[in-house]
């Protein structure tokens, strides 16, 4: 572990064997988000600008995350404010933003790209969001398989 | 994700330096990666190039600018396929060496 701080913007990319429509119902789907998201538990509402995304921990008696909706153009963008409640000098920073691309690519698969940034005010969160790499992989092997690859924690 | 891309991409010290780079700092333009290696603006646009075709670096348009970010997914990829398999197959071996050792002593 160095001193040095996060970046206060991080781009995470992958490609996978499934539609930009499967892809953007993996991100969107509170049943699929279930399975390779820790369990999360996502608040069934209204896909649009302004509404809410409330995550709770697979019980449900954790509120991991109390977010809004900043866009959303299915299948292609969707972005969300963040904020990590489950932590409390996490949820004792500010807001950062998490935006989600799929574009259409070549040999049947779907490009997508994350970007975590306005990370100014968020250090701790900042240094913690390369645990998207898990979250990206695992969502991939679910698209791919049918199946997470490791089991929800 | 191409396997042999990753493994090429990261084969060269100058690449690994690169990515060590924008590991300390992220998001930064071709002549901002110039100005910190002594190489050539063709040699760091090259060896860019081929980071960005195994995925290890996405450049995306900020405004005028072109920002290179790294993309630690093929890594994590490259790690979940090579490494965690044979790190637990060598603490496994090291252990049934001590046990060898230990019952032989």
């Amino acid at each position: 572990m160095t001193t040095m701080t996060a970046n206060t913007t991080q781009v995470y990319q992958l490609y996978i064997r499934a539609t930009p429509e499967q892809v953007w119902d993996a991100i969107t789907n509170p049943e699929t988000i279930a399975r390779y998201f820790h369990g999360a538990q996502i608040d069934p509402g209204p896909l649009e600008v302004g509404a809410p995304r409330r995550s709770w921990s697979p019980d449900r008696t954790q509120l991991w995350g109390d977010n809004t909706i900043l866009e959303c153009d299915p299948p292609r963008r969707y972005v969300h404010t963040w904020r990590s409640l489950y932590d409390a000098e996490m949820a004792a920073e500010d807001e950062s933003r998490v935006t989600w691309e799929i574009e259409p690519a070549e040999g049947g698969t779907s490009r997508l790209t994350l970007i975590h940034d306005r990370l100014e005010g968020a250090p701790k969160t900042a240094a913690s969001v390369v645990g998207w790499t898990y979250i990206l992989s695992n969502l991939k092997t679910l698209l791919e398989t049918g199946e997470p690859f490791a089991a929800a924690e | 994700m191409d396997d042999d891309l990753v493994f090429k991409a990261l084969a060269d010290p100058s690449r690994r330096l690169l990515l060590d780079r924008l590991f300390e700092r992220d998001g930064r333009t071709l002549g901002e990666l110039e100005s910190q290696l002594e190489m050539t603006r063709f040699g760091v646009m090259k060896h860019l190039k081929v980071l960005e075709q195994a995925g290890l670096v996405v450049p995306r348009r900020q405004g005028r600018e072109k920002l290179h970010f790294l993309n630690p997914v093929p890594i994590r990829q490259i790690h979940d396929r090579w490494i965690d398999k044979y790190r637990a197959h060598e603490v496994s071996a090291l252990l049934d060496l001590k046990t060898s050792l230990e019952d032989s002593a």
